[in-house]
């Protein structure tokens, strides 16, 4: 197999399946068909310049997707894209900004992307494509970056503006006055990269465009919303919760494609007796090269900067060590210079580099042109997430091969062992709630300071008079005699809020090794408690610090680096109570209910355990203030358990599947697992029955939970399958969570309450 | 197809809010209890007038609260006046305003709430102040800012340029409506940082007044007390803390006017202008030059340098340290809010310092020698340059280079401007052996004697 001859994928892939190291891991197999590619003709009312400049490009007809879109957007209607990677959206949108500005100089289009990289790509293809039309338009990306004195003309004279929401949030919507030729002539908005809003970052972006549309309102124009997504479960759902309009889903993909071969691979157990795999890295590292070999263009997607360089550093070897092609392989993450960046993207369309290994910076849409295999060290978190690495590759024609190499996480194995999860093309859904109260009102001050509010104007879903009254009594807004409700503070409220963290307050992680002391990062005051107690050990981008010191009013952690064997846990006893049930429904042997409901949570005592064998070495106190948190939450009750159950039994039971239930309910949802907690009451002071809660880490929820209520029966069956599939014998980390007790069975226990609670149906029927 | 998109009720949002509310804790934590008080626009209007004796207009569109100062004899010379670099020509009318406000962010939700306005006519000065008396009246009170500027006349501001007339502009559009014309904009804060800068602590108005105009202010409010003053207000505070606010802005109002006269009879006449500070000088002929009126530039450096230093009548600086970057310094960059901007890392060289250099006779010096080469008086500027290359310093140095430039290129004279490098590279090796080495300077007057060593013996051949 040591051959440097250049083959094509399906060649290489062919020669992989017969060498026996790698072929004992793979789980599952599959061939996706060519599709052909289906094509409409060009709008009649497209702008002839524009048909002729795509001529010149090489386009002569449009992708079905592409006319649907653009046809759409003509008649004004609001317009959701979602296509595979590589599928040409750019177009959707690029087409109708140039036809309105080619009928009209003076119209404007806004573009919105999730980050500063992204959209410098897009100016210039942009740019390239209204040249190639003999358009001059004036693009112009308005960043952190745009020196001063180029930002008043783009303010004045930029057609089409390039931004970010942060941006938009921070710099362009509270000096709309500056800002009024593009705001009185606003034709189009389009938000790339649709999928990304999700979240808290989602539920602010929301409320951005709230602002927005206020905005463009205020000047008289009403523009069309063009939203591009990388394939998720609810694009349509997603943008309708982003824009607060509905718009029309285009996903009827016309772009060819050639096969498609995807592989998931397990690494081989190495311990039989705990269960421990082989590295996922190691094993992506022995994927890659037959293909980097055979001269086909690979790239590598590891989960972290460190595997990233790990995975570099041994292709690299391996490369060497035969003398294959090693200078031509890169590695790719954040950190790089933007310059090294945009040279290694270069390399990757002309086809001068032949492999990159890389994070998920390289997921999102950046041009790199379209590649032969791509290997996922890791499941990358979500389908939508490995759809979008698997995509990398695949060429219009010819074979291409995606390969995941699932880790020992349990996620990880639960996605590797359920294939149909990944392939039966329904990913995850994107969840944010703009109504989330703590970031609704921090947008509505400044919606507030931009513009004062009519009496009886809505912000979101209804007239915003009782929330502006609200913070009338805080002083910061005011109804003035004519009714209407006026900012009147000095504050600066936009500067107030940050789009990507949900609660204002957050401890500032210092690190005082170095001679200047800088900062290290944020979190926020639930997690502080549990990650930066004085004398945690706290692990940041795998380095160990010390913290030395917790200034809790001062929202201050001091940490020094230090290099020890043991890594601290915090215990956080949570206590949790219902304040209010939004909707509750009777379930297979008890109740499903989601609400509001408020989280306490103290944490006392931490302990110090050892790397790998977790090993207790040592404890020590924890003074810290309880905290309250008041968000939402998904649960649901065991009626009559008790009645047949042992007390502790049960405590394990709903234990061990509340841990599997957060685990599928962080799959489905595509979240961090960090961003549900999990409560187990075995008499719950409220409900008086056993119950499980999983509440939302992020203050007021972002809407996961009712979506958590409504799904309860995958979550169930969900659980009972991770569960039942799990290779330990009496419940591990992968499954029902880490043991606290020896001779107790918690796999059979937890199994049997989620027989009880229903999920023993579908198992049935699956097994 | 359009997805389902259920919005939540509304009710439950209001439900949200109670517990919010009754989980938050209430206002007073913030240090400013004042509860909301719903009251009339007029009654608002009359309080603020009572408080500020000033009248309440009451329109039909609207109430505005208007408070008229008496006149007082200020003349200027118009004709005069324009004679000096950047002032607005004679025939224009001018109108000097100012404005009190919520911020000092030009963003949407700040408000100018007091504008001051203040106009010639013959010799007498007269002044009007607009006060707002609540927020929704704010239309009525722009009409009337509107009506009190002419088309072609000129705004004289401190700091307008990029504060009161943009904020204005900012006003206007919120209402949807376009800004009044003007013909021209004087903003003073260029002018004084110009001229008066060697003399200044800083460059605020009230620092103005006291170093410049000789005029003292009693019971003054500090600029960041204004906001909170009238914000009170507007939620049912008193009004009586505005009144101070008022006379601030009066004072103001009339420092502009003073300031403009300083100028004109201190600056204007050029039999007047050579007994002023040389520092005065020194920076209007940096005006002058900006406009290339190199003659008039020159004149006022020999008027500068003729001057007796010890005759001037300059108050001491004080020995307080100069303000990190002073919030209307031109190289501060306009808050848009966001993220604060981080550091700046030191590269150990203060532009602030050579900024607020003293102006002493080597200084003036350097600046008329450029001037007599800019203004193609070579031999004078040879003669210049020569006489600073005697002096003491690095600048001796690089005048040796500008005298043996002149020379070469200029008045063909490349023996002359031989002697003259030499003469550099003896003042260079003298630095370096006080341990000041010029490595820069030294290697062009190597070059340069390399290169004139050669002609000269192409020369002599």
């Amino acid at each position: 197999m040591r051959t440097y001859a250049p083959a094509d994928a399906a060649t290489v892939l062919g020669r992989v399946l017969e060498e026996p190291s790698l072929t004992r891991g793979i789980v599952h197999h599959e061939v996706i068909a060519a599709r052909e590619a289906s094509f409409a003709d060009m709008p009649a009312w497209l702008d002839q310049r524009i048909v002729t400049g795509l001529a010149k490009r090489g386009i002569e007809r449009l992708y079905t997707h592409q006319a649907e879109a653009i046809e759409s957007i003509h008649a004004g209607e609001d317009v959701v894209v979602v296509t595979p990677t590589a599928s040409g959206k750019t177009l959707c949108y690029s087409l109708p900004t140039l036809q309105a500005i080619a009928q009209d100089p003076a119209a404007r289009a806004l573009f919105l992307f999730p980050t500063k990289a992204l959209g410098q790509d897009q100016v210039t293809e942009f740019g390239e494509l209204a040249a190639s039309a003999d358009l001059s338009i004036i693009t112009s990306t308005y960043d952190g970056d745009t020196p001063a004195p180029i930002r008043s003309t783009v303010r004045a004279a930029g057609q089409v503006v390039v931004t970010n929401p942060d941006m938009l949030h921070s710099a362009i919507l509270p000096h709309h006055t500056k800002w009024f030729q593009l705001f009185e002539q606003l034709q189009l908005i389009v938000i790339d990269e649709l999928h990304t809003y999700r979240g808290v970052f989602g539920s602010h972006v929301a409320n951005v465009l709230r602002r927005l549309m206020r905005i463009c309102a205020h000047y008289g124009s009403k523009p069309v919303i063009v939203c591009c997504s990388a394939t998720i479960g609810n694009p349509a759902e997603l943008a309708a919760m982003l824009t607060g309009r509905p718009a029309r889903l285009v996903d009827r993909n016309g772009a060819p494609s050639g096969e498609r071969h995807v592989l998931l691979v397990d690494p081989p157990v190495m311990e039989p007796a705990s269960g421990a795999r082989g590295s996922a890295v190691t094993l992506a590292q022995r994927w890659a090269m037959p293909f980097l070999r055979a001269g086909r263009q690979t790239i590598v997607f590891g989960r972290s900067r460190v595997a990233v360089e790990l995975l570099l550093t041994g292709l690299r070897e391996s490369l060497r060590e035969s003398f294959g092609p090693r200078s031509r392989v890169r590695g790719y993450r954040g950190g790089y210079l933007p310059t090294e960046r945009r040279s290694i993207e270069r390399g990757l369309r002309d086809g001068e580099i032949l492999g990159v290994v890389s994070t998920n910076a390289l997921e999102l849409g950046v041009d790199i042109g379209r590649l032969d295999v791509s290997i996922l060290a890791g499941y990358p978190g979500s389908v939508a997430a490995t759809w979008q690495q698997f995509g990398r590759a695949g060429r219009r024609q010819g074979t291409s091969v995606s390969v995941l190499v699932a880790s020992g996480a349990p996620v990880d194995q639960y996605v590797i062992h359920h294939p149909e999860f990944l392939l039966d093309n329904a990913p995850e859904e994107a969840r944010l709630d703009p109504d989330n109260l703590h970031v609704l009102l921090a947008h509505l001050r400044a919606a507030t300071f931009e513009l004062p509010f009519e009496p009886g104007e809505a912000f979101g879903p209804a007239p915003a008079d009782d929330l502006l009254a609200f913070l009338a009594e805080e002083g910061h807004v005011r109804q003035a005699a004519d009714g209407r409700w006026y900012w009147s503070s000095e504050n600066f409220p936009a500067s107030e809020i940050s789009l990507r963290t949900a609660a204002p307050e957050n401890v500032v992680i210092i690190d005082t090794t170095p001679n200047r002391p800088r900062v290290l990062g944020e979190v926020d005051l639930f997690s502080a408690q549990v990650l930066v107690h004085e004398r945690a050990i706290y692990i940041h981008e795998s380095v160990q610090y010390y913290v030395d010191r917790l200034e809790w009013h001062e929202r201050k952690a001091y940490v020094h680096k230090i290099d020890v064997d043991h890594y601290t846990y915090a215990n956080r006893a949570v206590t949790l109570k219902p304040l209010e049930v939004f909707a509750e429904a009777p379930s297979t042997g008890g109740t499903r209910k989601h609400g509001e409901v408020m989280v306490a949570s103290l944490v006392t005592l931490f302990k110090k355990l050892k790397f790998m064998t977790d090993e207790n070495v040592g404890w020590g106190p924890i003074d810290l203030p309880e905290l309250e948190l008041q968000t939402t939450a998904y649960w649901l009750t065991a009626d009559r358990a008790r009645d047949h159950w042992r007390r502790d039994d049960l405590d394990v039971a709903l234990l061990g599947a509340g841990r599997a239930i957060q685990t599928i309910a962080s799959v489905l949802l595509m979240v961090d697992p960090r961003d549900l907690g999990l409560v187990t009451q075995v008499r719950s002071p409220h409900a008086e029955e056993p119950t499980i809660y999983l509440y939302e880490s992020v203050p007021g929820g972002i809407g996961l939970s009712e979506r958590l209520w409504q799904r309860h029966d995958e979550l169930l069956a969900g659980a009972a399958d991770l569960i039942a599939a799990c290779s330990c014998d009496a419940g591990c980390p992968a499954c029902t969570g880490p043991r606290l007790e020896p001779n107790v069975d918690a796999k059979r226990l937890a199994l049997r309450l989620l027989t009880e609670l229903g999920a023993g149906a579908r198992l049935a029927k699956a097994g | 197809m359009t997805a389902p998109y259920a919005a939540p009720s509304s009710d439950r949002l209001a439900r949200r809010l109670a517990r919010y509310r009754a989980a938050t804790p209430g206002p007073g934590a913030a240090g400013d209890p004042l509860p909301y008080r719903a009251s009339a626009s007029r009654d608002l209007a009359r309080r603020l007038a009572a408080a500020v004796d000033g009248e309440m207009v009451d329109g039909a569109d609207g109430v505005y609260v208007r408070v008229e100062r008496p006149a007082i004899d200020l003349p200027v010379d118009r004709g005069r006046l324009a004679t000096l670099p950047g002032q607005p020509p004679p025939d224009r009318s001018l109108v000097c305003l100012d404005t009190e406000t919520t911020g000092l962010a030009t963003a949407a939700g700040t408000l100018a709430f007091l504008i001051g306005l203040g106009w010639w006519s013959g010799t007498s000065y007269r002044q009007v102040q607009l006060l707002l008396p609540d927020q929704g009246e704010e239309g009525v009170l722009l009409d009337e800012v509107g009506r009190h500027l002419p088309p072609d006349a000129w705004l004289v501001t401190y700091n307008g340029r990029g504060f009161d007339w943009p904020l204005l502009v900012t006003r206007y559009r919120m209402m949807r409506r376009a800004a009044p014309a003007i013909g021209g904009h004087l903003d003073l804060l260029p002018h004084v940082r110009r001229l008066f800068r060697h003399r200044l602590d800083d460059a605020r108005l009230g620092t103005v007044e006291r170093m410049l105009l000789g005029v003292s202010r009693v019971d003054d409010v500090d600029g960041w007390e204004i906001p909170g003053r009238y914000l009170g207000f507007l939620r049912g505070g008193p009004a009586q803390p505005l009144a101070a606010v008022v006379r601030h802005n009066d004072e103001d109002v009339r420092s502009l006017a003073r300031l403009l006269a300083h100028v004109e009879q201190h600056l204007g006449d050029p039999e007047v202008r050579s007994s002023a500070p040389r520092g005065d000088l020194a920076g209007l002929a940096r005006a002058f030059r900006r406009e290339r009126r190199l003659e008039e530039a020159i004149d006022c450096l020999d008027a500068a340098l003729a001057a007796d230093p010890a005759a001037e009548r300059v108050l001491p600086l004080s020995a307080r340290p100069i303000p990190e970057e002073p919030w209307w310094s031109p190289r501060g960059r306009v808050d848009f809010g966001g993220r604060p901007e981080r550091r700046r890392v030191s590269t150990g060289w203060d532009r602030r310092e050579a900024f607020s250099r003293p102006w002493d006779e080597g200084r003036i010096a350097v600046d008329r020698a450029h001037l007599l080469r800019r203004s193609g008086r070579v031999d004078e500027a040879i003669e210049a340059w020569d006489a600073l290359a005697c002096g003491p310093g690095r600048t001796a140095v690089v005048a040796a280079i500008e005298a043996a430039k002149l020379r070469e290129h200029r008045s063909g004279d490349p023996a002359g401007a031989m002697a003259a490098v030499e003469r550099g590279l003896h003042l260079a090796d003298r630095r370096r052996a006080r341990g000041m080495p010029e490595p820069a300077l030294e290697a062009d007057l190597r070059h340069r004697w390399r290169r004139l060593r050669d002609r000269l013996a192409r020369a002599a051949a």
